[in-house]
């Protein structure tokens, strides 16, 4: 019954979205071609902007996925903490000195150095 | 009946205008920075009404056309101090500075409550590069990378990195001539490899920036410092308000063009310098790029020698100035932040100069050779300057390269074609 009445505020709440989005469309032609290129100040591009370029945050990303999994294993980790007591200190405090290796390293290579 | 509400309300909102400048063009584009109720925007996307600011030069219809076809429906066009284009039908021409703001928000009023027409396009309603619809992903060619989708080839790796050996797709467009980070009227070919300037080719020099008439006078006969100091304070913070508004220190910005609209010998500098400070302007890492050598701060001459540690200023040669106690002041760096400390400081110094020769009435002395705002004047004017950017350019990040862009004064200097800029 529950899921039924779920399916239901979604579907109504999709078509309503829809709607929305819908009626003021209605009469709106697509715009024209000119308008759908990119803007330039007047100039013109001689290829797709479709290009593969390097997105230079990327080992800044590396690291945040890094820290994510210290959390991830943190969590677990705190509530068997109490029971297990030393043991787990020495566990953690293992699992995070190989970590800081990785971002002392990174470091080391410049990772914090925007581009 | 809704949608009558809606049209109201939206009519009320300030006036979105795209500028697009032509020669002299920028009197309009400083007066409605200030005024309320009207927004100026970056892209004709985000516009309503298209406002042609100066006389167009025929080489740049082209790209008008297509500036001018980019703004969404409706849309208003009107034309300030510049001749329309006879094949426009029902088309608006202003002359009057003073009454312009009125005009655009009226415009963009009498549009939004649909008692206004949209202004028809110019160029047909076609794709420029037809749908090939060959190839497995419709690429119109043989393989993933091997078609020319819409005609346009896709971009390809075809020159080697010059920042640090990692190749990328380079992409190449023509940018401007209005193009509101570029100099009004400049436009250059430029290839960006990722976000770095791979090359960077100008095509169009930007239009000749006013001079003051004061400056004219200058040549001709003694005019008094105080006035000589305060035209060439006005010009360097509009200039500093241009950089601002492309740094998106939008409050800053105005509050420069407002100090050079009240600006008075009596005018102080500490309140923008401390907002520039504030706002981390200096500490902006765009900063850092476009070092000028020896040779190239000498043939740009000006703020932007003094900048790269050059003294040469002609005010040195003049006995009125030297009696002021005047002496150039120089940075070392001779880079883009180098150059907005040394305008700063210009910009204070002309203002203590104009102070001092208003209390002792000082006059110039020397009529064969200026210093005006942009550079030297012996002979002849300072002339345009944008072919050095072809070699300044290439290994910039994007973002520091406009900002180098912005930094040099790189307009040739000409003689105001009406009346002196309000």
């Amino acid at each position: 019954m529950e899921l039924v009445a779920l399916l239901l505020i979604l579907l109504i709440g999709l078509g309503a979205g829809l709607l929305i989005q819908w009626l003021p469309m209605r009469h709106q032609p697509m715009p024209t071609w000119p308008q759908r290129a990119p803007f330039l100040g007047g100039g013109t591009p001689d290829s797709h902007a479709w290009s593969r370029y390097h997105v230079r945050y990327y080992p800044m990303t590396l690291l945040l996925i890094a820290f994510e999994m210290e959390m991830m294993f943190m969590y677990p980790w705190a509530v068997v903490f109490v029971e297990k007591g030393m043991m787990a200190m020495m566990e953690m405090g293992m699992f995070l000195a190989i970590l800081s290796v990785g971002i002392v390293y990174a470091w080391r290579e410049g990772v914090f150095k925007w581009q | 009946m809704a949608v009558n509400w809606l049209r109201k309300f939206a009519s009320r909102s300030a006036a979105t205008v795209f500028p697009v400048l032509g020669r002299q063009g920028e009197a309009a584009l400083h007066r409605l920075a200030l005024t309320p109720g009207i927004e100026l925007v970056d892209s004709p996307r985000h516009a309503s009404v298209l406002l042609v600011a100066g006389e167009i030069p025929a080489d740049r219809f082209e790209p008008l056309r297509r500036v001018h076809d980019q703004l969404p429906h409706p849309f208003a066009v009107l034309w300030f101090r510049s001749e329309p284009w006879p094949h426009l039908e029902d088309v608006t021409r202003i002359d009057a500075l003073d009454a312009l703001p009125e005009a655009l928000i009226a415009a963009h009023r009498e549009l939004l409550l649909g008692r206004r027409d949209s202004a028809s396009r110019i160029l047909p309603d076609e794709p420029p590069n037809p749908w090939e619809g060959l190839g497995d992903f419709g690429q119109g060619g043989e393989g993933m990378m091997g078609g020319v989708p819409y005609g346009r080839p896709m971009a390809m790796n075809m020159m080697d990195d010059v920042r640090d050996g990692l190749t990328l797709d380079s992409l190449s467009f023509r940018l401007g001539p209005f193009y509101p980070g570029l100099p009004p009227g400049m436009a250059a070919e430029i290839t960006l490899q990722g976000d770095l300037v791979q090359m960077w080719s100008t095509q169009l020099a930007p239009y000749p920036r006013a001079l003051d008439p004061v400056f004219f006078a200058a040549r001709e006969r003694p005019v008094p410092i105080a006035e000589l100091e305060l035209a060439r304070a006005h010009h360097h913070l509009r200039r500093l308000f241009s950089a601002l508004r492309l740094a998106g220190l939008e409050g800053a910005s105005l509050s420069a063009l407002r100090l050079a609209r009240e600006l008075s010998p009596g005018s102080r500098l500490d309140g923008l310098r401390r907002r520039l400070v504030r706002s981390g302007f200096f500490r902006l890492s765009s900063l850092a790029g476009g070092a000028l050598e020896a040779e190239q701060a000498r043939q740009l001459g000006g703020p932007a020698a003094r900048a790269a540690g050059l003294d040469d200023d002609l005010r040195s040669q003049d006995d009125g100035y030297r009696r002021l106690g005047f002496a150039p002041v120089t940075q070392s760096a001779g880079d883009t932040r180098a150059r907005w400390q040394q305008l700063l400081a210009e910009i204070e110094q002309s203002l203590q100069l104009a102070r001092r020769a208003e209390r002792d009435k000082a006059c110039t002395e020397r009529m064969d050779s200026i210093e005006t705002p942009r550079g030297p004047w012996l002979e002849q004017l300072p002339q345009d300057g944008s072919s050095l950017l072809d070699e300044l350019m290439p290994g910039l990040e994007w973002g520091d390269a406009l900002a180098t862009v912005a930094s040099l004064d790189v307009a040739a200097a000409e003689r105001s074609l009406g009346e002196a800029p309000a």
